[in-house]
């Protein structure tokens, strides 16, 4: 185990079912792990589960049994990164990074200094002005990304951030989450990545979480004690990978 | 020379009439962003309000329009109850299907979207400044092309009001162009009739037709953007100044928001429990219902034909113009653009132009009337909205194979228009039922054309004052609308949705 854990989260025997058509379909079945100050990754194979727990953890879904507890002096900010860029059409890039902060009550011209902020970690200061349509495919994922850290999270959610992303775009972009995550400018404490690449889970993730077929279980959880910067040409980054294929096949 | 006298009564008069027609636009949109909204994110609203709505739209307006108006005139005094009737008449000409246009594009939003509002907890106002209605934008413009139409189709009668024999006139373009007509004051006539035209066209040059350009990909439409382009800018002003009013006021109050969505159904529905009371005390209930029920089983099987061989030849046409515009572009600019102006002359309006032909050929005349309440609702659909919703990849693999003529009509164009079909085939039975009650029977001057049906019943009910037998016979004619479109209709949609819609 990694020295620096210390709980944040705690998610303590999660179970969810769904009704479809009169028939119970049960999704996550008594998950429990915990959370430190680390970048987890929650990997599965499609239709697990996956995201309906990152949802149960952002506090959107109600868990039928179970429970997440925050281990934080205050209610936890959380930031979430969507599966696809879910900007307004109808906004610039800016009005959409503000969007969240104004209506939790932060004055315009302040959220108007954190979002600029954030678009410029990102690399879009000078796209403010532009309208999504006028975006490619990764600076709208980027923008999803800035909207997420412009809240100030202490917990940053994402759901399989890269997964409709060019190759290319998706290697650059995840470097620049790595990097912003590792360089302490926002005060984030906790990451957790859902995604279904293994490659992608253990070249980021200080730890991945793996889960079962439907219903969802923890099946295994890997520590990832590679340094960073990791290649994937590195022998210990192949070792795990294949070890993870292991359990997620 | 024309006197000034009468100019400065024109000026009036249509100052006036714009004044109203604004006035229930705006009330329209409102009512329609709040149901719209309501329906579409609560499934209890929704399973209450759909049906509901299918209803309204469809039945005959007009005919229920002197109770409305008796109570508003009782209890308003004749010129604000007058005022508030002549509205509230030209808001239902223009409600339902803006209602709709807001109720589906919400529907339709990105699942995403939703995730991202709970995610991040926007609060109902953020949600309608920011989402709810920029969402409903261009349905809103698409819409409100229909609806600018429907509105001055029904100014007049919302102008010039009679019940039983007593009459209403307000001030307006409308009644302007009546009294004129009554008078045989041709300078006058002329003239009104002139303004009209101009009104009717500027106002689509310069705000409805850029507004649905620059908001749906529509290009089929002729418009001044210059223009546009200043009112638009000055609109944007004051729809800021409305959202920073609103945040405020929002953040006084937070959390205590009440949604109102309901209660502009009470007044009509008040209104006749209060009539029918009345009326249910001084008659014998149970012999009225039979012979209004029998009286109503009789005339049915003349509308049912009208209605529905109205609604074929409409869609035919629209689908042959539809055709004609798709492959001729600018000829397409100017059929759509003279449909936007004949839709828009009011009912009344066309009794001097048809007048002559009524006595020897009433039949058509009717026909006329059907179609005039009806056929717009396909022709906008299917010309604006269908064709520039035609997929460009299936246009150029027709292109690419050489697929021409009448196979390509039938085989790639029809199946490719087939939603807007469907959707203006459904408005349009709607409006057919609705204008059958000023198609089947006519009073022009002295003269009296009564060609049968449940429409020429209502308004002869309508006419005697009798409010039991309007009620009644409404009632049974929503019965026979609600059992078609749920049944056949629904059917016939489900299957050849199933077959053609292309993906």
């Amino acid at each position: 185990m990694l020295s620096s854990r210390g709980d944040i989260i705690e998610i303590v025997g999660v179970s969810k079912s769904y009704v479809s058509e009169g028939r119970e379909i049960k999704v996550l079945e008594d998950i429990s792990f915990s959370v430190g100050k680390e970048f987890i990754s929650i990997i599965g194979p499609s239709g697990c589960g996956k995201s309906t727990l990152l949802r149960i953890i952002a506090g959107v879904e109600k868990p039928d049994s179970g429970r997440v507890i925050f281990h934080l002096s205050r209610k936890p900010i959380i930031g979430f990164v969507f599966q696809f860029p879910t900007l307004l059409p109808w906004m610039t890039v800016l009005d959409n990074v503000i969007l969240p902060l104004i209506a939790s009550g932060v004055q315009k011209s302040r959220a108007i200094e954190k979002a600029r902020t954030t678009l410029k970690i990102v690399g879009l200061s000078e796209f403010e002005d532009f309208y999504p349509s006028e975006l490619s495919g990764g600076m709208k994922q980027r923008v999803n990304i800035a909207r997420a850290l412009a809240v100030e999270p202490d917990i940053l959610l994402m759901d399989e951030p890269f997964s409709n992303l060019d190759p290319l775009t998706a290697e650059s972009l995840r470097g620049e989450v790595l990097d912003i995550w590792l360089s302490s400018i926002l005060p984030i404490k906790s990451i957790i990545m859902v995604t279904h690449n293994v490659e992608e889970a253990v070249l980021m993730s200080d730890r991945v979480i793996i889960l079962s077929p439907r219903p969802a279980r923890v099946l295994k959880i890997v520590d990832i004690m590679v340094p960073r910067p990791r290649t994937r040409k590195m022998p210990e980054v192949q070792e795990l990978v294949d070890k993870v294929y292991e359990y997620v096949s | 020379m024309v006197p000034f006298k009468l100019i400065l009564e024109l000026i009036l008069s249509t100052l006036l009439s714009l004044g109203r027609m604004f006035t229930a636009y705006v009330l329209s949109l409102i009512i329609a962003v709040v149901t719209g909204v309501a329906m579409a994110k609560n499934k209890y609203i929704e399973s209450i309000l759909l049906p509901i709505l299918d209803i309204l739209q469809s039945i005959p307006i007009l005919g229920f329009f002197p109770a409305v108006l008796a109570i508003f005139i009782t209890i308003l005094g004749p010129v604000t109850g007058g005022e508030i009737s002549s509205i509230f008449l030209i808001v239902t000409s223009q409600v339902w299907n803006m209602i709709f246009g807001v109720y589906s594009s919400i529907k339709s939003l990105d699942p995403s979207i939703d995730q991202l509002i709970s995610v991040y907890k926007l609060p109902l106002i953020y949600r309608l400044l920011y989402i709810y209605i920029p969402a409903s934008r261009s349905s809103l413009a698409a819409n409100s092309i229909i609806s600018w139409a429907g509105g001055w189709f029904f100014l007049t009668s919302a102008e010039v009001i009679s019940m039983g024999r007593i009459e209403y006139r307000l001030k307006g373009l409308g009644s302007f162009i009546i009294s004129a007509f009554e008078n045989r004051d041709t300078v006058a006539y002329t003239i009104g009739l002139l303004t009209l035209f101009i009104i009717i066209l500027v106002s689509y040059l310069i705000i409805w037709n850029p507004f649905t350009m620059r908001y749906t990909g529509v290009k089929t439409l002729l418009g001044f953007m210059r223009i546009y382009g200043v009112i638009e800018k000055a609109f944007a002003r004051i729809w800021s100044l409305i959202i920073e009013k609103l945040i405020m006021a929002y953040s006084v109050i937070r959390g205590k928001i009440i949604v109102i969505q309901l209660y502009f159904l009470i007044p009509p529905i008040l209104l006749y429990l209060y009539h029918t009371k009345l009326t249910l005390m001084t008659n014998n209930l149970y012999s009225e219902i039979t012979k209004y029920g029998v009286e109503f089983l009789w005339a049915l099987p003349l509308t049912l034909i009208r209605v529905y061989s109205t609604v074929i030849v409409g869609l035919v046409l629209s689908i042959l113009l539809a055709y004609i515009s798709h492959t001729r572009f600018k000829l397409g600019v100017l059929i759509v653009m003279l449909g936007e102006i004949l839709s828009s002359i009011p009912a009344m309006m066309w009794w001097p132009i048809l007048l002559p032909i009524l006595r020897g050929f009433p039949y058509g005349v009717m026909m006329f009337v059907y179609l005039q309440g009806s056929l717009w609702y396909t022709f906008f659909n299917i010309l604006l909205f269908g064709v520039s919703s035609l997929k460009e990849n299936i246009l150029e693999l027709s292109k690419i194979y050489g697929i021409r003529g009448r196979y390509y009509l039938l085989r790639v164009f029809i199946p490719s228009l087939l939603p807007s079909i469907l959707a203006g085939g459904l408005s349009a039975s709607g409006g057919a039922w609705n204008a059958s009650i000023a198609a089947e029977y006519f009073q022009v001057g002295g003269f009296i054309v009564d060609m049968g049906g449940v429409g020429s019943l209502l308004y002869k009910q309508t006419l005697a004052g009798n409010i039991l037998g309007v009620l009644l016979t409404s009632f049974l004619m929503s019965l026979v609308i609600i059992f078609i479109n749920k049944t056949i209709w629904a059917r016939v949609l489900k299957k050849i949705s199933g077959y053609y819609v292309i993906e």
